[in-house]
């Protein structure tokens, strides 16, 4: 265990220098600097020569080389920058942004399980019977509405016409159940249909049979063994999608005006905020690499197969 | 699903939506922010919702510069600025604003703010008592109308946590802020100018439109800015709402790339004018929420001269075209054998531009002109570095704090960084330099004028329209509202409930 965890740890430093080194090749490489945000050339009187000097005053004519050394030599002595347009440090933003962002992406996860695993589990047990028929029909309109449509009925729904929540903010319980029911409608579809054929192959095993002959109860099979062999596949599809779920919540968060860090990336990257973006790519890095690390830990448990393997070379 | 939901029905809100005794506001503006810095944030939230105040300000009625802060000035030679603060000022928390404090506000803007420091150009600032006295780095007439800019706002900067809380000394204080999504504001009793009616507001932040006309047919909001124009209808049929729309300092214009052959003859330029059907686009894009724009300044500021008519539509635009020596031939407007094609530049994130693009492009394939559309990121950067283009759809800002020295140097003068026609005609030149140098508000209204006629007479840009700020709100509730040409006034002390 151990073991693992340190190679991870090494592997995750090689990651983050090659990830933020391409992340920062590439936003410099794109056209336009935050130099005319800076200077808010869309209402003040501003020359051609101010222009280019605080290019230079600020380093972006230097090699680019020599502006991700600075980056990383700021970086290895944990300091982040601050914003070009605020002059917040970066880490205080992300920071301010981050909790919201978790609470909704954590939101919207339950409200995928809860609908996910009922309607998942009902599909493979009633193969093709009209609860099957009804949660694939499901599933493909999940796929296929965009999430700040549904977002939108859903206001109208439960903020304008019976007024039970609010539609926008931040502040109790309450203001997160919107977008989280929205965000996890959106994402549920996909996983739905992945249980289904997840548990649809696990049901067919020996070891079902097996534990058919031996009497066990159908409820036992299919909630101790069925169901936790089906899980790794799923579990896989979610280490590799949490990155896009938390970009995706960029749209619910304009939406619904949740303060999260999505749409404070959205802005940066239009203003070319350089330390915003890459104190963002970074901490997303680190939340991924975390995420996966639990999706990889949490194999070993679901899958005693895996231990047995270990076992086995260890000796 | 929705039994799961129907348990929360009764979730009461957590807003602080106030008492009912409590005369309270909910009002919902179009764009967020994480910083309340009035120095450094340009979504000026802190004046909008009547935190902070600045010295000078515009007056909605006349749309010239008018005392605030200051109770007067003067500056005869265009260096020398001598102010006279108003006596009865006091910060949120308590302390006198004296000529001190204000010194320190505004030396820390310019600290703060490199655009700012451009923008002002102080040299150096003397405090004495309730007088000012400040020195500019060279003759700069427009001074006194660049302190209406939000980001030259007062506060205390003695207080720690400006970026969150700042102290300022308009008709609200600021209790709590939520980053990027609320305000809670209370009364501020002691306001120097009458204390407000209104007990406390909520000034909140939603960017998609759609959500904003939701939220005010919800009734948990009062006022909704820039609400989306095609729910306008709907909201209009629901009793009790009020949809206002003002023109504002905006407009829509087409660049012209003046370094480009063809361009070059005025006679095709003028033709280029002609074809832009500008009712049209206000009625179909903006649906009708927008003012045709003859030239650069809204018709009601001081300086905005009256033009000559001009002919337009595709028959004065193929006379034109004839007298630069060109001819339709099958089908193509063509000279010396080679037809008239034209690259228009525009770009996504100001929705209307690529939709005035389209309507162009279909107009000028009318009379045989072939226009292509180039869809581009950032315009400004684009348009400074490529020169491979002939028209370009963009919007300015053209009088945002009542002076007309902004746009015309940024974008006429050969040093202006929006100058992406490539204009340097001398007699237009001259003209801003000597503006540049001249004090008096009359002479420098003529001098405005003359400038604007000569860019309408020569086409050296074409305007399209100016756009309208819309407001949505409930009158049934909300009294004294008043949407401000200049968009910075929102949240003032005549604000009340019915």
């Amino acid at each position: 265990m151990l073991h693992i965890i340190t190679r991870k740890f090494l592997e995750v430093f090689f990651f983050i220098v090659l990830i933020t080194f391409a992340s920062f090749v590439f936003v410099r490489l794109a056209p336009g600097d935050p130099v005319l945000t800076i200077l808010n050339v869309d209402e003040l009187s501003i020359s051609q020569e101010q222009v280019e000097q605080l290019r230079e005053d600020m380093g972006f004519n230097k090699p680019l080389l020599v502006q991700y050394g600075h980056w990383l030599i700021n970086f290895v002595q944990l300091d982040f920058g601050a914003s070009y347009v605020t002059g917040q440090p970066v880490m205080e933003m992300i920071m301010q942004g981050l909790p919201a962002t978790l609470e909704l992406t954590l939101g919207a996860l339950i409200v995928m399980l809860v609908i996910a695993i009922p309607l998942g589990s009902l599909s493979a047990l009633y193969r093709n019977s009209w609860i099957d028929q009804i949660s694939r029909t499901l599933s493909i309109i999940g796929a296929a509405v965009p999430s700040f449509w549904l977002g939108l009925i859903l206001i109208d729904l439960f903020s304008v016409r019976v007024n039970w929540l609010p539609s926008m903010g931040k502040g109790g319980l309450d203001t997160l159940i919107l977008p989280a029911v929205t965000l996890g409608l959106a994402i549920s579809s996909v996983y739905v249909r992945l249980l289904r054929s997840s548990l649809l192959e696990s049901l067919n095993q020996e070891f079902i049979r097996a534990g058919r002959a031996r009497g066990l109860s159908e409820c036992r099979i299919f909630f101790t063994h069925a169901f936790r062999h089906s899980l790794p596949p799923v579990i896989t599809v979610f280490g590799v999608s949490i990155g896009s779920l938390i970009g995706g919540v960029v749209v619910i968060e304009v939406l619904f005006a949740y303060p999260g860090i999505g749409k404070m990336v959205v802005d940066a990257i239009r203003q070319r905020d350089y330390p915003l973006i890459q104190g963002y790519i970074l901490v997303m890095a680190i939340i991924v690499f975390i995420v996966n690390t639990c999706v990889d830990l949490s194999y070993r448990y679901l899958n005693p197969e895996l231990k047995l393997k270990e076992r086995e070379t260890s000796r | 699903m929705i039994g799961i939901l129907g348990g929360c029905g009764d979730a009461t809100s957590s807003s602080n939506e106030g008492n009912d005794e409590d005369k309270h506001l909910h009002f919902l503006y179009n764009f967020s922010t994480n910083s309340l810095d009035p120095h450094v944030d340009t979504s000026y939230v802190p004046l909008r919702a009547g935190i902070t105040e600045t010295l000078v300000r515009l007056d909605e009625e006349n749309l010239a510069v008018e005392p605030w802060l200051a109770e007067d000035w003067e500056g005869e030679d265009g260096v020398n600025w001598i102010i006279h603060l108003r006596e009865d000022v006091t910060f949120h928390n308590g302390t006198e604003m004296d000529a001190e404090a204000v010194k320190a506000s505004l030396e820390r803007a310019i600290t703060e703010n490199i655009a700012m420091d451009n923008a002002l150009k102080i040299d150096h600032i003397e405090a004495d008592g309730y007088t000012l006295e400040i020195t500019t780095t060279e003759p700069f007439p427009e001074f006194i109308s660049e302190l209406v800019n939000p980001n030259v706002a007062i506060i205390d900067v003695t207080e720690d946590d400006i970026l969150n809380h700042p102290i300022g000394t308009g008709p609200f204080v600021l209790e709590t802020f939520v980053q990027g999504s609320r305000l809670d504001l209370r009364r501020y009793d002691d306001y120097w100018d009458g204390a407000s009616n209104l007990d406390s507001v909520i000034f909140s932040f939603n960017e998609d439109a759609n959500a904003r006309s939701l939220a005010l047919r919800s009734g948990r909001v009062d006022i909704v800015y820039r609400p989306e124009v095609e729910s306008l209808d709907t909201l209009r049929e629901i009793d009790g709402l009020q949809v206002e729309s003002t023109a504002t300092f905006r407009v829509h214009q087409m660049t012209m790339n003046m370094q480009r052959e063809s361009l070059q003859d005025v006679n095709v330029r003028r033709a280029i004018d002609a074809l832009i059907d500008r009712e049209d686009i206000v009625d179909s894009i903006l649906l009708g929420h927008g003012e045709v724009a003859v030239g650069p300044f809204l018709p009601s500021l001081p300086f905005a001269p009256t033009y000559e008519e001009q002919p337009t539509g595709s028959d004065a635009a193929v006379a034109y075209l004839e007298e630069a020596g060109y001819t339709l031939e099958d089908g193509t407007m063509q000279k010396d054998g080679e037809p008239l094609t034209l690259t228009l530049l525009t770009y996504p994130s100001r929705a209307d531009l690529p939709l005035i693009a389209q309507v162009f492009q279909s107009d000028a394939k009318q009379i045989g002109i072939e226009v292509e559309i180039k869809q581009i990121d950032t315009p400004e950067e684009y348009m400074a570095s490529n020169r491979d283009w002939d028209i370009a759809t963009y919007s300015n800002l053209t009088a945002p704090r009542g002076d007309a020295g902004y746009y015309l140097n940024a974008t006429y003068h050969p040093t202006g960084a929006l100058n992406f026609s490539g204009a340097e005609e001398a007699e237009l030149t001259a003209l801003i330099d000597e503006l540049n140098q001249t004090v008096d508000y009359d002479e420098r209204a003529i001098l405005a004028e003359e400038a604007a006629e000569y860019v309408y007479e020569n086409v050296i840009n074409s305007f399209v329209l100016h756009p309208s700020t819309i407001v949505a709100y409930n009158e049934n509730k909300v009294d004294n509202w008043v949407t401000t040409r200049s968009e910075y006034y929102m949240i003032t002390n005549q604000l009340d409930v019915k």
